[in-house]
């Protein structure tokens, strides 16, 4: 039995004595007979409800009410009141039966007994599983639900206390024996806390200030210098990225890179390094697209889209539906364990067989967060490129109008010469266009078609069999990046799998966009392109018609939006992906093959094409509807447009045309800031999933937070059916309200962990059941309550912890004080710590002199990403590059990535989440700091920068000393370090330097 | 602590959970003595690599991992019935859920199958190598995935998980019973010489369980660890006079201020390093293999060499005490293809990628007899998923290749305690569903747990709020098939 619950077990004992002795000194004579809520709810909360509760309890047997217990179960009647002997629950209970593996002890089985005997009688309504708290479970009851409570610091008189965090420090080592060590010496302060806050190594200028820094507030004027730095958000972002796996790759098959997630990288760190209060910081993670979208809020939101996500998608309904509940079990999970420190996965199937977490919250919680979608879109990064935007788009606007002017005019009339025509054309002007009823010229430029492998044409159009019948064009003469393609098509079998009806597509067959039929989805349309690496399900309806041809048509924007349409409407969703530029001269359209130079496998179509059109760029919704009516129009060619046009027309034309492109440049380059975030999809209406079986569906649920915190209102006052905005913002409101004791105290135990190397609950991601129990609980809350009146500033809990005299020991080993607390929970010196990987390649490039201190930006890439057969992959490339020599957190982040360095030093793959890391000790670590390029690029550079300032080996000595371990070198390690230097060069002497335990723990 | 959470590495409520003084031990336990141990190893902490939860019949594993979802109905689950019923349509009563929906007509096994040695154990003509080695495999034909989708299948298949971010059998099994050897890492992948498989690292992550537990990749080509000597340009007495440096700077640091077991442990590690430098050319080099061995593995012929060099390197590997070595064959998806999944045609398909591997499979199977180490070795032969019995192609059509199955297919293993010469389970008469004796992955991970000494019920690791296991929450040993 744990420590946990003996310590329970004391409570209630302790609340049955006083219990008792009330009754006896009340004269209450009623103790005779048994109190059902104190003695005999416990034991059927904590033995029985597990299984006997619910619409299907185990042997029909519900436990939980009184008509069900004397209903009874499948067993028939298992009470009789006031006969235990006679009844089948005494039985069972009595013959260690039930409950299984775990029978009751004695004591327990005379209360149950006595408790039948004298009636069965029950207390106050239905019992709840999750009312208490039990030596199996934890109940709403549970130490880390309930309110915070500021304690006063406890009344200590000592001289090492300087702070209140020092008085329950002082406090708890005093109970346990224990002394505090004393201050450690400056250096090792400075150190310490240049490490702590920014990751970085003090400069020995830096150490030589404070260290003769003879006022009285070197100290706090230190802390404040380093809190202030830039440099502290990178070190505490970090943090937060393991907290939220932030990764920078899809996962799964495809692997895809996530090459626009780095916004919200710098937007972590950002927020830490302008002191974002936290609840704000939260809020913004969880809704900021609604709260703040023009300053960096729609980006805060990427955080809920950070983990894996699949995108091989399979056709049949019910594999998609399960993984998108996968996904939400990863995006659930990580909001309540970084911001609520609660577990909710195991919800997902069943209720919490730990902590008060029901499905139904589950999936309320699910519901909260059902309009969330992965992918990215275009976020505006600040108010001033908003506003220039718009002033760009209205000139746009107002350009293209007078040029569909000039050229309306001039189609008019070129139009009027053909006598036949009925109606003019009215719409754009394709580039390429083909009536294949009347023959195989392009009616606009000379992209002719050939036929190929049997294809033929018909008065109904090109006729294509499916087989090995298909057409091409010549090459297009010029570049195409955004475009529509268009067709007029009648399927020959709507069973048909994978063939291309057109496809632009290089001359080599590789690269493509396709108009294809049912290749991933039966008897749907979609987005065909090379390795799927344009395509998203349109999730539209299936495909019905057959008898005759319909009108189906793609846009591919230049911001990637790509949008389908049948018969002139959108067909589905639009999604926003990216797009492929063709330069010119060198992609063809091939009609009836998905892509490729020859026909084969499922890549052929089977029907009949009456017409085709291409235009170079995206036409709106309006166009696509107008030319879907406007089937069998004729075109104007470009030399007839231009011969209708006056040299003037036609120079302003060209004019116009100029103007329009660089518009359009300018507004990609502005535009284009496409962010990896949250999409605001229309919500679901969530419902409880038994066993987390998708084919299960249970009640209707609306959104709302976790009941088992009882001081914030959990219930959203929303429907099930409301809009993504309101799920989430209300979401937010309920996460970071002040009264959820939770959400501060799982911050402050963060932040702890991160300064001590262990927070005071020794599991920061969850403060249930399975969890730690905090080491000093009121100083938990003390802080908690700390942080909120001081509106909710990071630094301002930074700064009090760390010019605490508890901070400030020294990490001096006390083989004493570790027989009685070996892992120091309580704090009886500082723990000494490996730094971690980042820390550590961050520290060469300091002490080489080679850190590139930029903050923020798009960050740098050490690996090769390429495309294997549809997946990603990373490969390592050289790590020596200056254009690497940035820090760490800023390094492109892929899930799955061959391994470096870093992974040899516990940095997570990013598919994990991590609220503590390893710290391991192996000798591939070993053999990555004795000979991984870069530690032998940052040895012989770091050999070159003392080589520079200084002449003499000795003097070279001292100053690497001073900047690698911020300390003077004494004369013996100088005499030993000479013949070494001679031998083998100052470079192989910083590599050694940079193996040694000195630099690589901060003590 | 109730028994089940004795196994783990928290050894009270308050001890930081994911971080034990065990963790600083390099690879295993076994060769650290003396104050070395008695320092870094408190009493309480000796755990899983010390005992096993009871007597292992195995010590250690090789898993054969097939890429892309191999075809059980082509390979080792038999049914004739498809012979009879090929051209037909599938009577259904549901219409089945495949990963593209194309439910095409029925087809007949493109392999002739034979009953071989003793056992009389049908092995298709697709494996000729393996059908000799017959007597000494215990298949399992009635398997079942959750997903048929190859990377949360292939996922599950190795983590007990669809999802990514969850620890691999191999990365448990380290974790578990530790290496036998410190020179070596435990767990040891050998991928396919043509690529890795999709989701890259992540198919042999440690997830959430300490690094040292990661599966270390021995490229094909090069140095077979990244790192393991310096580059180029530094004199190897440079090497040796460095470390004797670092040693003393480390020595005089604990001088200065007290020893720590962490820093112990680096100085140790630094001699495990340098250890490592000797073992890993001397295992990698397959040249000390005599002539008859290099023929039977088949390093002789283009089309076997590259994964008979991958077997025989596994073989060498548990040699020197590797615990878990894990051979891939398959590269990732897409076209044209490089693993196993045949949609398009399974005989051009499973005759390339078995002619790859039949020859050395069985050319390990029948060299670690002849070494006696089948004894205690276990040999894993699996794929995430099987095919489907009608083919992939229009509704009416007759098509020549497979979809994924998810519902029933086969794996095999090989070796200590196992029924040897048996098939245990079956599929419907198609071959589509597993219908007698259902053998899920927990099930199988159980039983692989089981057969190295360990109840995949106390083999557990807390990460953020559950003890976590490869089994999840299921799993029951296949007793049936242990000898």
């Amino acid at each position: 039995m744990t420590m946990r619950n003996l310590s329970n077990l004391n409570s209630l004992r302790f609340f049955l004595v006083t219990s008792v002795i009330l009754n006896l000194t009340g004269a209450v004579l009623s103790a005779q007979t048994i109190d059902f809520d104190k003695e005999i709810a416990p034991i059927l909360v904590s033995h029985c409800l597990e299984c006997h509760q619910g619409n299907e309890p185990e042997g029909g047997l519900n436990l939980s009410e009184l008509p069900a217990l004397m209903k009874g179960g499948e067993s028939g009647k298992v009470v009789y009141t006031g006969n235990a002997e006679k009844s089948l629950l005494w039985e069972r209970v009595r013959s260690d039966e039930m409950p299984p593996e775990h029978p009751l002890n004695d004591q327990e089985k005379t209360k149950v007994k006595r408790w039948i005997d004298e009636g069965a009688i029950w207390g106050n309504g239905p019992l709840d599983l999750f009312s208490l708290t039990t030596d199996q479970r934890a109940g709403r009851d549970w130490w880390s639900l309930q309110p915070l409570q500021r304690a006063m610091p406890p009344d200590v008189k000592s001289d090492w206390v300087r702070n209140n965090i020092d008085r329950f420090i002082y406090d708890k080592l005093a109970t346990n024996r224990l002394q505090p060590s004393p201050e450690a010496d400056r250096r090792i302060l400075i150190r310490r806390l240049s490490y702590d806050l920014t990751g970085l190594p003090p400069t020995p200028k830096e150490v030589d200030q404070f260290v003769n820094d003879d006022s009285k507030d070197a100290y706090e004027r230190l802390v404040d210098r380093l809190l202030d730095s830039p440099h502290y958000g990178e070190r505490w972002g970090r943090h937060w990225l393991d907290v939220v796996h932030f990764g920078e790759s899809n996962g799964f098959e495809y692997n895809q890179p996530r090459n626009n997630a780095w916004p919200y990288r710098n937007w972590v760190i950002n927020a830490f390094n302008e002191d974002m209060p936290y609840d704000e910081f939260v809020r913004q993670q969880i809704a900021g697209d609604i709260l703040a979208p023009d300053t960096g809020g729609s980006i805060a939101v990427a955080c809920l889209v950070t983990g894996p996500h699949n995108t091989t998608k399979p056709s049949n309904d019910t594999m998609r539906k399960t993984m998108r509940q996968d996904e939400m079990e990863d995006m659930v999970g990580m909001v309540n364990q970084a911001f609520l420190g609660m577990t909710t996965n195991c919800a997902r199937c069943h209720d919490h067989k730990f902590d008060p977490i029901s499905s139904s919250d589950y999936y309320s919680m699910a519901s909260s967060l059902a309009g969330v979608e992965f992918g990215e879109r275009n976020v505006p990064l600040d108010p001033q490129t908003v506003r220039k935007t718009a002033k760009l788009k209205n000139d746009l606007k107002r350009l293209e109008s007078k040029l569909s002017g000039l050229e309306q005019i001039a189609r008019e009339a070129a139009l009027r010469r053909d006598e036949n025509l009925e109606s003019p054309y009215q719409g754009p002007q394709p580039i390429a266009a083909w009536n294949f009823q009347t023959n195989l010229e392009d009616q606009v430029g000379s992209m002719d078609v050939t036929l190929v492998g049997g294809a033929r044409r018909e008065p109904s159009g090109l006729v294509l069999d499916g087989k090995g019948a298909f057409a091409r064009t010549s090459r297009i003469k010029k570049p195409l990046s955004a475009k529509t393609l268009e067709v007029w098509v009648q399927l020959g079998d709507l069973n048909q799998r994978g063939g291309g009806v057109i496809s632009h597509q290089t001359a080599d067959g590789v690269i493509f966009d396709a108009i294809v039929f049912a290749e991933r989805e039966a008897k749907r349309w979609m987005a065909g392109s090379n390795g799927f690496s344009r395509y998203e399900s349109f999730q539209a309806n299936e495909e019905t018609e057959k008898q005759k041809p319909i009108h189906v048509a793609i846009t591919y924007g230049s911001d990637g939006t790509i949008t389908g349409y049948r018969n002139g409407i959108p067909y589905g969703k639009t999604y926003k992906n990216n797009l492929a530029a063709y330069a010119a001269d060198t992609s063809e359209i091939v009609f009836g093959l998905r892509h490729g130079l020859a026909a084969g496998a499922n890549r052929m179509f089977r029907g009949t094409i009456s017409q085709a059109r291409i235009y170079d760029r995206a036409l709106t919704a309006a166009e696509i509807s107008a030319s879907a009516q406007s089937s069998g129009i004729q075109i104007v060619t470009e030399a007839e447009l231009v011969a209708q046009l006056s040299p003037a027309q036609r120079q302003e034309r060209v004019q116009l045309n100029l103007q329009i492109k660089q518009i359009v440049e300018s507004l990609k380059s502005l535009e284009n800031v496409k962010v990896w975030t949250a999409q605001s999809i229309a919500a679901a209406t969530v419902k409880v999933l038994g066993r987390g079986n998708v084919l299960q569906e249970g009640e209707v649920v609306a959104p709302r937070g976790l009941s088992a915190i009882q001081t914030v209102d959990a219930d959203f006052g929303l429907k099930p059916d409301s809009p993504d905005r309101d799920r989430r913002l209300k979401l937010a409101l309920w996460m970071t309200n002040s009264k959820n004791p939770l959400f501060s105290r799982v911050i402050v135990n963060r932040v702890w962990h991160y300064h001590f190397g262990a927070g005071m609950v020794s599991t920061p991601n969850d403060f249930g059941f399975n969890g730690g129990k905090p080491s000093h609980p009121r100083l938990l809350d003390w802080l908690a309550a700390e942080l909120q009146s001081n509106q909710w500033s990071l630094k301002h809990l930074h700064r009090l912890i760390v010019t605490s005299a508890t901070y400030r020991q020294s990490s001096r080993m006390n083989r004493a004080a570790a027989t009685i607390d070996a892992d120091n929970r309580f704090l009886w010196r500082k723990s000494p710590a490996r730094m971690e990987g980042e820390a550590l390649r961050d520290s060469m490039l300091a002490i080489a002199g080679k850190l590139d201190r930029t903050i923020g930006g798009k960050g740098y890439r050490d690996m090769r990403e390429y495309k294997f057969k549809g997946s990603h992959f990373y490969d390592p490339i050289p790590q020596n590059q200056p254009e690497q020599f940035r820090r760490t957190i800023y390094r492109f982040s892929p899930r799955g990535a061959k391994r470096t360095m870093l992974d040899t030093f516990d940095c997570p793959d990013p598919s994990t989440i991590t609220p503590q890391r390893a710290e391991t000790t192996t000798p591939l670590q070993s053999l990555a700091l004795m000979n991984n390029e870069f530690v032998l690029a940052m040895a012989k550079a770091t050999a070159n920068r003392l080589e520079t300032n200084q002449t003499k080996t000795e003097e070279q000595i001292r100053e690497l000393f001073r900047i690698a371990y911020g300390r003077e070198v004494e004369e013996q390690e100088i005499e030993r370090s000479l013949p070494f230097i001679q031998a083998h060069g100052l470079a192989a002497y910083c590599r050694v330097v940079f193996n040694s335990n000195e630099l690589l723990y901060v003590r | 602590m109730s028994d089940k959470t004795q196994i783990n590495n928290q050894a009270s409520a308050i001890v930081h959970p994911n971080i034990s003084r065990r963790e600083l031990l390099s690879f295993g336990s076994y060769g650290l003595t003396g104050a070395a141990l008695s320092n870094l190893v408190s009493a309480s902490e000796k755990t899983n690599t010390e005992t096993t939860h009871f007597q292992p019949k195995a010590k250690r594993v090789i898993h054969i991992c097939l890429m892309g979802g191999m075809s059980h109905l082509d390979s080792f689950d038999y049914k004739p019935q498809l012979q009879k019923l090929h051209g037909k349509e599938l009577q259904y009563e549901e219409r089945p859920a495949t990963f593209f929906n194309r439910i095409g007509l029925i087809r007949k096994n493109d392999w002739g199958f034979k009953q071989h040695g003793e056992s009389g154990l049908w092995v298709s003509d697709l494996f000729p190598h393996l059908a000799k080695v017959a007597d000494d495999l215990t298949v399992v034909n009635s398997m079942v995935a959750e997903s048929a989708n190859h990377t949360p299948a292939t996922f599950q298949q190795n983590t007990g998980f669809q999802l990514n971010g969850f620890p691999v059998m191999g990365s448990w099994i380290s974790y578990g019973l530790g290496s036998e050897t410190e020179d070596l890492p435990a767990y040891v992948v050998l991928p396919d010489a043509r690529g890795y498989p999709a989701g890259g690292t992540i198919n042999w992550s440690n997830g959430f369980l300490p690094s040292v537990h990661q599966g270390v990749a021995f490229n094909s080509q090069g140095t077979p660890i990244p790192d393991l000597f310096p580059p180029d340009g530094i004199a190897s007495d440079t090497d040796l006079s460095s470390r004797k440096l670092l040693a003393e700077m480390n020595q005089e640091d604990i001088n200065r201020y007290g020893p720590e077991d962490a820093l112990l442990a680096r100085i140790r590690s630094h001699e495990l390093a340098a250890r490592m430098q000797l073992t890993v050319p001397e295992v990698t080099g397959l040249e000390n293999e005599t002539e008859l061995t290099r023929e039977m593995y088949g390093l002789n012929n283009e089309t076997t060499r590259d994964f008979g060099k991958n077997c025989l390197l596994s073989r060498r590997l548990l040699e020197k005490g590797v615990r878990f070595v894990q051979i891939i064959s398959g590269g990732s998806f897409g076209s044209p293809r490089i693993n196993w999944d045949g949609h398009e045609d399974m005989v051009k398909n499973h005759n390339r990628e078995a002619l790859r591997i039949d020859q050395p499979v069985a050319a390990l199977i029948k060299d670690l007899k002849q070494r006696s180490m089948l004894e205690d070795t276990l040999i894993l032969f699996t794929t995430e998923f099987g095919r489907t019995p009608y083919t992939q192609a229009g509704d009416g059509e007759l098509g020549t290749g497979r979809d994924h199955n998810m519902y029933g297919f086969s794996v095999f293993m090989v070796g200590a305690g196992l029924k040897s010469g048996t098939t245990f389970g079956e599929t419907d008469e198609l071959g589509w569903k597993a219908v007698k004796d259902q053998v899920h992955w927990y099930d199988l991970h159980a039983t692989v747990l089981h057969l190295l000494g360990m109840d995949h019920e106390k083999l557990t690791f807390y990460h953020n709020g559950i003890e976590r296991r490869l089994t999840n929450v299921h799993g029951n040993v296949v007793k049936e098939i242990l000898a």
